[in-house]
């Protein structure tokens, strides 16, 4: 059962649940928690290769939000802005840290999961594709590895992408015009047309 | 049948699909605990903290307030043995006596403290060294009873 508060807090913005948050609200940090983290989540594991950094970057992101949501100016960026600008840096730190890539880990979803309808042989296939392009987006440079995650991995609009990276959206576009291009080299010339990028271009526009 | 070798896929296509893959991606519950824990624990620090702090505020008004009577009374002490016996500082390494008498066999214990001469002035001892800031060791004579008997003034 719903009680009332919890039903109001669901239809809170995240400026109001930021700054119920800073006064020591704890439904509101739970709430925004809830709203958020399977974002920060798949971004951090997408940009690590590693479920456990990402689970360790998730428990970051939400610390710093937790001490600093005094801090969160809603009218800077909206929070998935911050909470991603926020991911970036504890990705960065982890990486450094790491100094290397750690072999992606699996989990709990793969291409088997949701092709249906093909053969074994087909559904293998595709999930080797997919783990050619894990490693492939992976061994990108970060600024490339960056874009491709939020705008073609996570949907995220060229303007919020741009507000999470610090940087204008014209360099967003042209990063992620270099990281298709450097994406179908390393997958081996298997892709990559004109058409591709303006397919693409379409899903992330602003 | 749609063809699925890597060769026949598109990037467009092959990033949809591991972007269908990662959106069922779920951060694992005990990470929500987790973070849950650390909420808790932050909070309770803060409350805990609060009255730990005004426990210390008091702890430091009353040390403040001691510190203020002590040197207080020095200072009156002091003063009295200044007028009582003034030719016996007019020498810059006299021995003051500022309370009672040391008794013959009491047993003493020597505090050496270096102080700005300026707070000699304040507590109406003639400076002895040159400028008021600078520092002059002292010796304290402390009794049995812990009330200082005598303060003696080097260079």
């Amino acid at each position: 059962m719903r009680d009332a508060t919890r039903a109001t807090d669901g239809d809170l913005a995240d400026s109001d649940l930021m700054r119920r948050t800073a006064a020591g609200d704890r439904e509101a940090f739970t709430t925004i928690y809830q709203r958020h983290h399977a974002m920060v989540y798949r971004f951090a594991r997408l940009m690590t290769g590693s479920s456990s950094a990402a689970e360790d970057i998730v428990q970051e992101v939400f610390l710093v939000l937790m001490r600093d949501a005094g801090r969160y100016d809603p009218a800077r960026a909206a929070l998935p802005s911050y909470l991603y600008g926020v991911a970036r840096h504890q990705t960065r730190r982890r990486l450094a840290r790491d100094r290397q890539f750690v072999a992606f880990d699996g989990g709990c979803c793969d291409a088997a999961q949701y092709v249906t309808e093909d053969d074994v042989t087909t559904t293998l296939e595709r999930r080797q594709v997919l783990q050619r392009l894990r490693r492939a987006i992976l061994s990108l440079p970060r600024k490339y590895r960056e874009v491709i995650v939020l705008c073609d991995l996570q949907d995220v609009s060229y303007n919020d992408a741009a507000a999470a990276l610090g940087c204008a959206v014209g360099t967003i576009r042209s990063r992620l015009h270099r990281a298709r291009t450097l994406l179908a080299q390393k997958m081996g010339g298997a892709v990559s047309s004109e058409g591709d990028h303006q397919r693409m271009s379409m899903r992330c526009a602003v | 049948m749609t063809s699925t070798g890597p060769e026949d896929y598109g990037l467009a296509d092959t990033l949809d699909a591991l972007r269908r893959a990662e959106a069922c991606m779920e951060t694992p519950p005990h990470v929500e605990a987790a973070v849950l824990a650390a909420w808790d624990r932050e909070h309770a620090h803060r409350t805990a903290s609060r009255p730990r702090t005004l426990w210390r505020d008091a702890a430091a008004v009353a040390a403040a307030i001691t510190i203020a009577i002590g040197l207080a009374q020095l200072g009156q002490q002091l003063r009295r043995a200044t007028q009582r016996a003034p030719e016996r500082y007019q020498d810059s390494r006299t021995l003051l006596l500022v309370g009672e008498p040391i008794l013959q066999g009491e047993p003493v214990r020597m505090v050496r403290m270096r102080v700005p001469a300026a707070t000699l002035t304040g507590l109406g001892v003639r400076p002895v060294t040159g400028t008021p800031g600078e520092h002059v060791d002292v010796d304290v004579i402390v009794g049995e009873d812990g009330v200082a008997r005598a303060i003696r003034v080097g260079r």
